[in-house]
């Protein structure tokens, strides 16, 4: 593999008692749309702060272009951010919000006119170009800011809950639009989030963060399907776990079923196992099966959600049916069903 | 207008205001059109002369050298005072309040008292003197009392709270990130306070600008006891007008002319803080 774009060594920042980012090694390709997701107090602003030059880490390095840029204040480094509030100068103009950083590297003026102008016919602001911040909608200052951060042509774009703010028809849509723009422009994006959902539409790559801790990274589809860790398959999509004992690599529920897996990251002892809504069916394969009651059905369209209650789970179980399996075999509360899975679809985990 | 609340509700203030100070002032300001009585007292004859002596060189001179002292004395305020509030601003928060605190401490003592202990610290046998000498300075100190500069300090030291405060709130509600964005996009920290955080603040620079001006420019006590007996701002001008020279409608023909500027002034800087207004609010 080429030498990546950004290297993460080994990074850490305490604050006081505090590790917010506690030994982080973290390899980002040339022109890929990262994720790094978790919950609020994970580490993972402050590991983007840290990127962009605001934070400047007690340990390890940060490495972009093979350069050790760990102490090279934000004003010299070719990364820009994306600021969650968007941080727009409320008494310029959008185009002199978006022409500030280029006059910064000295640009001649009608060179900064041609990259504003061009930049404005990307984020379609054209005709707005005069209006001050406030005169703005909050999809509009979005996409100013993104073009104040782009129009800069940086190594690497970092953006910090880009799509907060919005609501969520827009955010829908400029999910594809950041995608768009990242292909375009073929710039590395990193973009903090914690909505799972928004990391995996648009990633290339996903990392999970937790205290401070890199848990896992993979594509969306490795994320999503081989998840680690209960934290990780917790966090992810909507998941169905079973207490299990586990004892010489067999995994028994609580009502004394067994249940197989193929994937078994624990040891003998307590432990879950988890599968996919999705993965299970209406007596169809599987190594596995258990037999529950409906408790509510729920439509969603493209699929029908199914609640069980069954011995074998203290939590509902939750069961997605596509809309020809419903419409197969139609289910109301009360019935009781038998459900497989597959082993190759089971996950156990430690607690 | 379908709610009228605030109209119930501010006309005790609304009261109060021109029966105490609408009034009275309206009295004055006609004071000024009329001649004085020949052993003071005013004789009810309409006149344009005090409103002409006012022009006089003499008179005009004294407006100017006033407003020389209010400019030099609200610029110097600002500059300290903007810096202070700048500095407490980037505390830590939890400090703030404790370092406003001081900044505010000495309004809470007497006016009067806080003048004269700066005739104690700059007359000849003073704090000043006494410290030049202990570093061991024998010739003779320029006189540092009794002088215009003795005017801009007193002046300076009395209202540089003001300044602090106006320039703390728009400095304290600076969204961080708006800074940070300038350095982000490769703005050196001066950059940054000159394009984006002085802009932002203008308003609060003007309201205390405009805060030390007025205040000063009618100011008599500081002028009368560390300008020393010689000295006069217009303030000392109209004061004498009423309490010695007993002609009272020359006197209210001053207070026309400082009322006018202060008026100005005061419009002057609402008209910028709303223009701006937007400026120092938070995304």
């Amino acid at each position: 593999m080429n030498q990546p774009l950004l290297s993460i060594k080994k990074a850490q920042k305490h604050f006081g008692s505090v590790r917010a980012i506690d030994g982080i090694d973290l390899d980002i390709q040339e022109n890929e749309f990262f994720a790094l997701l978790g919950a609020s107090g994970s580490g993972k602003t402050t590991l983007l702060r840290m990127l962009a030059g605001f934070e400047v880490p007690d340990g390890g390095q940060i490495v972009l272009d093979g350069q050790d840029v760990s102490h090279i204040p934000p004003n010299k480094r070719a990364v820009n951010l994306m600021f969650q509030s968007y941080a727009l100068f409320p008494h310029m103009s959008v185009f002199q919000n978006i022409a500030y950083g280029l006059e910064m590297e000295g640009l001649a003026k009608a060179q900064i006119k041609a990259r504003v102008d061009e930049i404005l016919e990307v984020i379609q602001l054209g005709d707005l170009a005069r209006r001050k911040p406030d005169q703005l909608s909050g999809g509009q200052r979005q996409r100013v800011a993104l073009a104040r951060a782009l129009v800069k042509r940086p190594r690497l774009l970092l953006l910090d809950e880009p799509l907060g703010a919005l609501d969520k028809k827009l955010r829908g849509d400029m999910q594809l639009e950041l995608k768009r723009i990242q292909h375009e422009f073929g710039i590395t994006f990193i973009i903090v989030t914690h909505d799972q959902e928004e990391a995996l539409v648009m990633a290339d790559r996903v990392a999970i963060l937790k205290d401070g801790k890199l848990l896992q990274s993979g594509t969306p589809r490795e994320i999503y399907e081989q998840p680690g860790s209960r934290f990780a398959a917790d966090f992810i999509g909507v998941m169905n776990f079973f207490p299990v004992q586990s004892s010489g690599g067999t995994l028994r529920a609580q009502d004394g079923s067994v249940i197989q897996a193929d994937a078994i990251h624990m040891a003998d002892g307590p432990g879950v196992a988890a599968v996919r809504p999705e993965r299970l069916r209406l007596d169809g394969p599987g190594e596995n099966s258990m037999t529950g009651t409906v408790t509510a059905t729920a439509y969603h369209g493209l699929d029908l959600q199914v609640h069980l209650k069954t011995s074998a789970a203290p939590d509902t179980v939750v069961m997605r049916l596509t809309a020809d399996a419903a419409e197969a075999r139609p289910l109301s509360a009360g019935d009781t069903v038998t459900v497989n899975w597959a082993a190759r679809d089971t996950r156990a985990f430690a607690d | 207008m379908t709610d009228r609340k605030p109209l119930y509700l501010m006309s005790p203030a609304l009261a109060w205001l021109t029966a105490f100070m609408v009034v009275p002032c309206l009295l004055i300001l006609a004071l000024g059109f009329f001649r004085r009585g020949i052993y003071g007292g005013i004789e009810y004859t309409f006149t344009l002369e005090n409103i002409a002596l006012a022009f006089d060189p003499l008179y005009a001179g004294i407006f100017l050298k006033s407003a020389w002292i209010a400019g030099i004395s609200a610029s110097i305020a600002v500059v300290i005072g903007y810096a202070a509030a700048y500095a407490i601003a980037a505390a830590p928060q939890r400090r703030q309040a404790t370092l406003l605190f001081f900044a505010v401490l000495p309004f809470w003592s007497n006016y009067l008292v806080r003048t004269y202990a700066w005739i104690v610290m700059l007359n000849r046998e003073g704090l000043v003197a006494g410290i030049a000498t202990w570093f061991g300075y024998d010739g003779e100190l320029p006189k540092l009392l009794y002088t215009e500069s003795a005017v801009v300090v007193g002046l300076v030291y009395n209202y540089l709270p003001f300044v602090i405060l106006a320039c703390y709130a728009p400095l304290s509600r600076l969204n961080p990130e708006i800074a940070e964005a300038s350095r982000d996009l490769g703005g050196s920290g001066w950059t940054t306070f000159r394009r984006v955080i002085l802009p932002m603040t203008v308003p609060g620079i003007a309201t205390g600008f405009v805060f030390v001006f007025v205040l000063s420019i009618g100011n008599f006590v500081t002028p009368a006891l560390l300008g020393g007996g010689n000295f006069q701002m217009i303030g000392n001008l109209v004061y004498a007008q009423f309490l010695t020279a007993n002609d009272w409608p020359f006197g209210a023909a001053l207070s026309m002319f400082l009322i006018a500027i202060m008026m100005g002034l005061l419009t002057l800087q609402t008209f910028a803080t709303e223009r701006a207004s937007g400026a120092g609010r938070e995304e």
